[in-house]
């Protein structure tokens, strides 16, 4: 049995908004797994591995949400962005191909 | 008690269904935001919360598309003829300042939360400023990059 008032289930559509940008969040993520994995297979798939479960932290999120904000749950979304970060910085430095890192080393001789 | 939807997950609109709550009874009032007395402190609307969700969820897609074009810029780039650095001083700092963005915007969801449930104004964020001077930045020292593998 749904409300008399469709305004009293989402107002705003604000759960469903809500819904949808865990979404885009989550597909950013994969974005992001994707251009990692052209360069380190493990790093890439680490990263590709957040999508589902930043997309299952929105569906979970909407779901049971209350009234009151979850600050833990969005201190994940949070550390997952600053690890990537992290990781990135990593790939780009140590990458394996001769033309990025090696040119960046003082050469001798 | 809102009857929630048939077979779905939806648990209803909490607004009305917890108003006999004591720290929620003023919710109704909640669209001219006046400020509370000091110290006074309930749950905002839960539209509120969720757009202050959405603003930190915009944020961390921000902060992932500027680690995107990080590693886009040092991996993806040819390098500049004659700037062997080229590349890593463009693309390095854009991923760095990727985690910072990701790190404010927590502290600013807490921030926005706490003065929603004071019933105050959001306070003003730096965060739109920085962005657009790192973005200014990164495009002059491109120029500058650009400029330099030009020349030798």
């Amino acid at each position: 049995m749904l409300p008399d008032d469709p305004e009293d289930l989402d107002p705003g559509l604000a759960r469903e908004r809500t819904r949808l940008a865990w979404v885009r969040t989550a597909l950013a993520f994969a974005a992001v797994g994707a251009v990692v994995l052209r360069k380190d297979l493990i790093a890439g798939l680490v990263v590709l591995a957040t999508c589902p479960l930043v997309w299952w932290l929105g569906h979970f999120a909407s779901c049971a949400a209350g009234p009151e904000l979850r600050p833990r749950r969005l201190l994940l979304v949070t550390v997952a962005v600053t690890a990537v970060s992290l990781l990135a910085v990593l790939v780009a430095l140590l990458s394996h191909s001769p033309d990025s890192l090696d040119q960046l080393l003082p050469r001798h001789g | 008690m809102t009857v929630p939807g048939p077979g779905t997950c939806h648990h209803g609109w909490p607004r009305r269904a917890s108003a006999g709550g004591g720290a929620t009874s003023g919710r109704e009032d909640h669209d001219d935001l006046e400020p509370g007395a000091p110290g006074v402190e309930t749950e905002p609307d839960a539209r509120y919360t969720l757009a202050n969700e959405r603003t930190f969820l915009a944020w961390n897609r921000t902060a992932l598309a500027l680690v995107v074009a990080g590693l886009g810029i040092v991996q993806l780039l040819p390098p500049f003829p004659g700037v062997p650095w080229g590349r890593h001083v463009l693309g390095v700092p854009l991923i760095a300042f990727g985690a910072v963005v990701a790190l404010v915007a927590y502290r600013e969801l807490r921030r926005n939360q706490a003065a929603l449930r004071r019933r105050q104004a959001l306070p003003r964020s730096a965060l739109p400023q920085v962005l657009a001077a790192v973005i200014g930045g990164i495009a002059v020292l491109s120029a500058v990059v650009l400029l330099v593998s030009a020349v030798r």
